[in-house]
C-alpha cells in the first residue's frame, strides 16, 4: 500500500483539555497550512483539505491512581486526496476506564492511516469507523493491545468500501497476560458497488497465561462480486520450540520469554513514521510485557 | 567430562532409550550412528533438557555435576551445546541480538564482563567468515527464510561464537550438499580442541569423512549395540545396520 510520508509538524493532543490547538498539514506543493478542529456532539471534527497531508498524534497518558473515565471522540474526513497518519496512545491509570471512538471518511483517493496502541487502563473501548465513500480509496489500521492484570481491552473495527477499487489492510494484535481479556470485533463490508475491492484483515493473539482470554471476531460481508478480500485470526501461546531453542543457548527462560513477546509485538511499532513516538513506544511496550517473568 | 551410566527415557508410554553407557573425555569425538528410530536424536534432546523427555533411570554425570538435575539453560552455560537437527525460526529477533544475548549468559555464568556491542560485532563477523556466512545473515531475524545449509551453518556459527565444552551435533548434516557438508566440517574442525568433546550424531558415515572421530557408537532400539573406531563407521556404509539389526534379536 503506497502512503506519503508524513509532515514533520505533529499535533499532541492531551487526554484532558485539547482547546485552541491546531493541525500543520502540508499541501503539495510543500507549503503549510493550518487546520483547526471544530467542535461537534461530543467531540471534534478534523477536515484535511484536498490533496494535504498531515499526521495526528493523540496521547492518552495519565498516571492517576484513583477510577475515573476519558473519552475522546474523533471525527475525521478527508477529502479527495488527502492523506492522514493517526497514531493513538493509550497510557491511562490503573483504574481508568478509557473509550475512544473514531469516525473517518475517506474520500476520493484519499488515504487514512490508523496506528493504536493500547498498553495501560483498566477498562478500553476502541472503537473505529472507516467509510470510504470516494473511489480509489487506501486504508490502513494496526492495533497492539496488551492485556495484564484484570484489565478489559475491546475493540471494534468497521471498515465499508462503498466505491469501486478501495484498498484495506487491517492488522490487531493481542498480548494478554494475567486474567485480562482482550476483544477483537472486526467487521469488513464491501457494498455492491465496491468492485475491485483489495481487503485483507488479520487479527494475531498471544496468551501468556492459562487465565487470560482472547476473543476474536473477524467478519466479512460482501455483496460486490469482483473483489479480493481475505480474513483470518490466531490466537495462541508461546512456541515451546522457540523457547528451548533460545534456553539451550543459555538465555535464562524469563528473558527468553520477554524477547519472544517483543518480537510479537515490535513489528507494530517498527512501522511507526515519527521517530519521537517510537522512542516512547518501545519503553512502553518493555514496561507493559515484563510485569510477569 | 561426560559419564552417562545406564540412561533409559521414554516419549509419552514409549520407551526409546533403554539403557545407555557412555563414557566421553576431554578432546575425544564420539560418533553416534545408527537406523532410524533407534534413539540417536532423542539422546542428544535429553542430554540438552527438552521438555517432552522423560528420564526414567540411570544417570549422568557432566563435570561432576548431575546433568539431569540441571534447567536447559544451566546446561549450555555450563558448556554444553546441542546442534539441532531442525533449527527453529524465530522471527522477529536478529540473529546476533540473539547470540549477544546467549554470550553474555554464558559469560556472566563464567564470572567474565559482558561483551558489547562493538566488541560483539567484532567477534560475531570473525566466527561467521568461518562457516560463510554473510553479513547481512547476522541481522535478519533467527533463521528465518534460512535455507537448510543456511540454517545448518548458523548451528556451526553459534557454536563458535559460544565455545562450549561438550558439543552435541544432531545430525547437522542432513539435508546438506557436498559444499555445505565442507563448510561445516570445516567449522567443526576449526573447533577441536584438547579441551572440547564432541558428540556427533549421524545417519551416514559422510560427514566423518571430514570430522574424523575417535570412537564410532552404533545405536539400535536404544542401546549401544556395537562400540568401535572410526573403522566401524566404514564398514556400516558398507553393510548397513541390517547385520546389527540380528544382533539386537540375539540380544533381546
Amino acid at each position: 500500500m503506497t502512503v506519503g510520508l508524513p509532515t514533520s509538524s505533529v499535533f499532541t493532543e492531551k487526554s484532558v483539555n485539547a482547546e485552541g490547538f491546531w493541525l500543520e498539514a502540508k499541501r503539495r506543493d510543500g507549503s503549510a497550512i493550518q487546520v483547526k478542529p471544530e467542535p461537534v456532539t461530543n467531540g471534534r471534527r478534523l477536515t484535511i483539505p484536498a490533496g494535504c497531508q498531515a499526521t495526528l498524534i493523540e496521547k492518552n497518558e495519565s498516571l492517576r491512581p484513583e477510577p475515573y473515565t476519558t473519552q475522546s471522540k474523533w471525527e475525521i474526513v478527508l477529502t479527495q486526496g488527502a492523506k492522514l497518519n493517526h497514531y493513538k496512545l493509550v497510557h491511562e491509570g490503573p483504574q481508568a476506564t478509557h473509550h475512544s471512538f473514531l469516525e473517518v471518511d475517506v474520500q476520493k483517493a484519499a488515504s487514512f492511516q490508523s496506528h493504536v496502541f493500547l498498553f495501560e487502563g483498566a477498562q478500553i473501548r476502541n472503537t473505529i469507523h472507516v467509510r470510504m465513500t470516494g473511489e480509489d480509496a487506501e486504508c490502513l489500521l494496526e492495533g497492539l493491545y496488551v492485556g495484564s492484570g484484570t484489565r478489559v481491552i475491546e475493540n471494534h473495527t468497521l471498515i465499508e468500501h462503498q466505491k469501486p477499487r478501495g484498498t484495506s489492510r487491517e492488522l490487531y494484535k493481542g498480548i494478554l497476560d494475567g486474567q485480562s481479556r482482550g476483544l477483537f470485533d472486526g467487521l469488513i463490508i464491501v457494498q455492491k458497488e465496491a468492485q475491485k475491492t483489495d481487503s485483507a484483515q488479520t487479527n494475531k493473539n498471544l496468551l501468556l497465561s492459562a487465565e487470560a482470554k482472547a476473543v476474536s471476531n473477524p467478519e466479512l460481508k460482501i455483496f460486490a462480486n469482483d473483489v479480493k478480500c481475505k480474513h483470518g485470526s490466531t490466537i495462541g501461546q508461546i512456541d515451546a520450540s522457540q523457547l528451548f531453542y533460545m534456553r539451550s543457548r543459555g538465555v535464562p527462560q524469563a528473558e527468553a520469554r520477554r524477547l519472544l513477546v517483543y518480537a510479537f509485538a515490535s513489528e507494530m511499532i517498527e512501522q511507526v513514521e515519527v521517530p519521537a513516538l517510537r522512542e516512547i513506544l518501545f519503553p512502553c511496550l518493555n514496561l507493559a510485557t515484563s510485569i510477569r517473568k | 567430562m561426560l559419564n552417562i551410566k545406564d540412561l533409559q527415557a521414554s516419549v509419552g508410554d514409549k520407551q526409546i532409550l533403554r539403557g545407555i553407557s557412555l563414557k566421553v573425555n576431554k578432546g575425544e569425538v564420539h560418533a553416534i550412528m545408527g537406523p532410524n528410530g533407534s534413539g540417536k536424536s532423542t539422546l542428544a534432546n535429553v542430554l540438552a533438557g527438552r521438555e517432552g523427555y522423560a528420564v526414567t533411570g540411570g544417570s549422568v554425570s557432566y563435570l561432576g555435576k548431575n546433568l539431569l538435575s540441571l534447567i536447559p539453560e544451566d546446561r549450555a552455560t555450563e558448556g554444553l551445546f546441542l546442534a539441532f537437527q531442525y533449527p527453529v525460526e524465530i522471527p522477529g529477533v536478529s540473529n546476533s541480538y540473539f547470540m549477544k544475548t546467549a554470550l553474555n549468559a554464558v559469560r556472566k555464568h563464567q564470572g567474565q564482563p559482558e561483551l558489547d556491542a562493538i566488541d560483539f560485532l567484532k567477534l560475531i563477523k570473525e566466527k561467521a567468515k568461518l562457516v560463510e556466512i554473510p553479513e547481512p545473515m547476522l541481522s535478519r531475524a533467527v533463521n528465518e527464510g534460512f535455507s537448510g545449509g543456511e540454517k545448518k551453518r548458523n548451528e556451526i556459527l553459534q557454536m563458535a561464537i559460544l565455545e562450549p565444552k561438550l558439543c552435541l551435533l544432531d545430525e547437522t548434516d542432513s539435508g546438506l550438499d557436498i559444499d555445505a557438508l565442507q563448510i561445516v566440517a570445516r567449522g567443526i574442525n576449526a573447533l577441536r580442541s584438547p579441551d572440547r568433546a564432541f558428540i556427533v550424531v549421524t545417519h551416514y558415515q559422510r560427514l566423518l569423512n571430514y570430522v574424523q572421530p575417535d570412537f564410532v557408537h552404533v545405536l539400535s532400539a536404544g542401546r549401544i549395540v556395537k562400540s568401535g573406531g572410526k573403522e566401524l563407521a566404514l564398514e556400516l556404509e558398507k553393510k548397513g545396520y541390517g547385520w546389527l539389526e540380528q544382533d539386537k534379536a540375539a540380544v533381546r
